[in-house]
């Protein structure tokens, strides 16, 4: 079986679904911003650009306040992000930004076991802390918190990318030794694959995974990138404070 | 509803401000330390709550969407539960301690107070402090001539109330109207007596620093309280406003030169920087108590304003036992007396304040100091209600009473 088994579906979630995220992120941005910018500008002050990268370090990257308060959370939130990074970083191989000679000084065997084991125990723990997360905001519901239904949908359909991408990659492959090429997006968005990995799994990651980036904009998960700068700006006026 | 009214409310957060609620709506990780919120058990007491209550009002009026299809109305009591959310709050700032996306919620939470007070939807009580400012330039409506009572009271020999002066002692309501609190007073100007400083007083022309203002968002009246102090000092030639009240020094240091905009011609400090100094270089030698002496930090004071050494340097002089609370610094736990909870929910202020006393009396603490006289009243308060066995005074009360004035 080839990798457009499914020709209607291939040409859909390959030829024309890229496109429809793409334009569906740019509009949630560009939506998102527009509401931030059409506000007042409000009080400047100077950025302490040292105390900016010094607080996203300490609080975005490694939690450190959440550490202190809720060792448990910290643990689950953290294992949370740390495979999250792992898997991106993997899936940057396959659009060929590193490849995996990047290790081979590290010898034969560990290089393996980091392309090739590594992903496959990230891709659980990855579920694995998804799913305690959801179980961690479903106990706290109606006494901590008050979620709205588009809460949970970021939750689940991350959870579904992840199992279809972990499907993906514990069933047999289709072929070995054949690379493969999706060209997503002609000469900007190209995945190359070393095996033909199991097709309907691949067909239904690749489609939740737009699904899930043309969420991004529209629901709490903006939080990716607007912790970044409100940390930023915090730690500078922390700085300010002279604390 | 006047949805014009709502609209140009709502058009005042800023920028930033509309990406702190689309961040932290619906997030519930500093829920728990929440000082509020952990006494009162309600949902909409917790910030993140209070966050996704304003986003959804930006959202029905001022979206994309509302502009495209036309902006929604808001369904019964929206903007009832924003009011109760807002106000149940100290304003302690624990939640943008708390936060690792560090939104600045101390300032968010202070704008939705604006923006309510906009919309003529300030509570009742917390409305009659505004017209107390007005009448009398402080929020217990008292003459302004008993601004200088507190003198007579504690039978301080010398409290100057000059024309020119390097040193203004900056009273502040709270401490020159509430009796719990005229010994701070005393105390720091005996001290500043002791110590031979050229000092003065503002008496009469001493207003509300407009920290009630802020808390009640009349930004307009804080302004303006600002504009007075500030030019009965400067008409001083004071160089350095010393100030025991937390609340006073917040609004003075941090707040003025936003209100005013731009820097004061003289520095501000807390009592507690100014006489730590003095401690160091040795020209106070207070004599060290044998019992067990622990810090209260006022919010207003450390995680908002930025002092937490200092205290710990005068309490370290004070006692030969000093004992460190749990939650202190910038992760200090909030007393209850803060954002003018009181006004609004007293019961729960002293819910509030019991779970710090519990802390206190759980380290066997038999002096509780704090440097700010609404947590000085708040744990005061809270001895008497629940009985505790401990004695709370303010740091600069302890000093004097150790250097034996």
């Amino acid at each position: 079986m080839t990798l457009n088994a499914y020709p209607a579906l291939y040409i859909f979630s390959v030829g024309v679904l890229p496109y429809i995220t793409v334009i569906v992120f740019i509009v949630g941005v560009i939506v998102r911003s527009m509401k931030w910018l059409s506000a007042p500008r409000g009080s400047s002050t100077p950025l302490s650009l040292t105390a900016a990268i010094r607080q996203i370090i300490l609080d975005v990257i490694l939690f450190r306040k959440i550490y202190r308060h809720d060792k448990l959370t910290w643990l689950l939130i953290f294992l949370f992000h740390i495979s999250a990074g792992g898997i991106i970083f993997g899936h940057m191989r396959g659009f060929k930004l590193w490849s995996a000679e990047l290790f081979t000084p590290l010898g034969e065997g560990f290089k393996n076991f980091l392309v090739e084991t590594l992903p496959i125990y990230m891709g659980y723990l990855f579920i694995a802390t998804q799913l305690l997360l959801l179980l961690r905001r479903l106990s706290l519901e109606g006494r901590k918190l008050l979620s709205h239904p588009n809460d949970y949908a970021a939750l689940i359909l991350l959870l579904a990318t992840s199992i279809a991408g972990q499907g993906m990659r514990i069933t047999p492959p289709e072929a070995v030794d054949t690379t493969y090429t999706v060209s997503f997006i002609p000469r900007l968005v190209v995945l190359h694959l070393e095996k033909i990995p199991s097709v309907p799994w691949f067909l239904i990651h690749v489609i939740l995974t737009q699904l899930f980036f043309m969420y991004i904009p529209y629901s709490k998960l903006i939080h990716i990138y607007t912790g970044v700068i409100t940390a930023a700006l915090y730690g500078s006026r922390r700085s300010e404070y002279g604390l | 509803m006047a949805y014009e009214r709502l609209d140009e409310a709502l058009k005042t957060l800023n920028r930033r401000q509309l990406l702190e609620l689309d961040t932290c709506a619906r997030c519930a990780l500093c829920t728990d330390l929440c000082p509020v919120y952990a006494e009162s058990k309600n949902p909409l007491h917790a910030p993140g709550v209070r966050s996704s209550r304003i986003l959804s009002l930006v959202n029905k009026r001022l979206s994309l969407w509302a502009r495209l299809l036309g902006p929604r109305p808001l369904p019964e009591g929206e903007l009832e539960e924003l009011v109760e959310s807002t106000y149940h709050c100290t304003l302690c700032g624990r939640c943008m301690e708390t936060c690792p996306f560090g939104l600045e919620t101390h300032e968010l939470w202070l704008n939705v107070r604006s923006l309510l007070n906009l919309l003529n939807q300030t509570p009742p009580r917390i409305k009659m402090l505004g017209e107390m400012l007005e009448e009398n330039g402080n929020p217990y409506g008292l003459d302004a001539d008993m601004r200088l009572d507190w003198a007579d009271y504690t039978g301080l020999e010398e409290a100057p109330v000059k024309d020119r002066a390097e040193v203004a002692y900056f009273v502040g309501c709270t401490t020159a109207f509430k009796a719990v609190n005229q010994e701070i007073a005393y105390s720091i100007a005996s001290l500043l007596n002791e110590l031979n400083v050229d000092w003065t007083l503002l008496g009469e022309e001493e207003w509300c620093c407009g920290s009630p203002y802020l808390l009640a968002g009349d930004r307009e009246g804080a302004r303006e309280a600002a504009e007075r102090n500030v030019e009965a000092l400067k008409a001083r030639g004071v160089k350095t406003v010393i100030t025991g009240c937390a609340g006073c020094f917040r609004v003075m240091r941090w707040e003025y030169p936003k209100l005013l905009g731009g820097p004061l011609p003289f520095r501000v400090i807390h009592a507690v920087e100014y006489f730590s100094e003095h401690i160091t270089s040795g020209d106070l030698k207070p004599e060290p108590l044998d019992a067990r002496v622990a810090y209260h930090d006022p919010c207003e004071l450390g995680r908002l304003g930025g002092v937490i050494e200092e205290p710990r340097i005068i309490l370290k002089a004070l006692t030969t036992n000093p004992v460190e609370l749990p939650e202190n610094g910038l992760e200090g736990r909030c007393c209850g007396g803060g954002g003018l909870l009181q006004a609004v929910d007293d019961e729960l202020r002293l819910s509030i304040v019991d779970a710090r006393l519990r802390q206190a009396s759980e380290l066997g603490v038999e002096i509780l100091t704090s440097a700010c006289p609404s947590c000085k009243l708040t744990l005061s308060d809270g001895v008497r209600e629940r009985s505790y066995n401990l004695e709370v005074l303010d740091l600069m009360e302890l000093l004097a009473r150790q250097m034996g004035l």
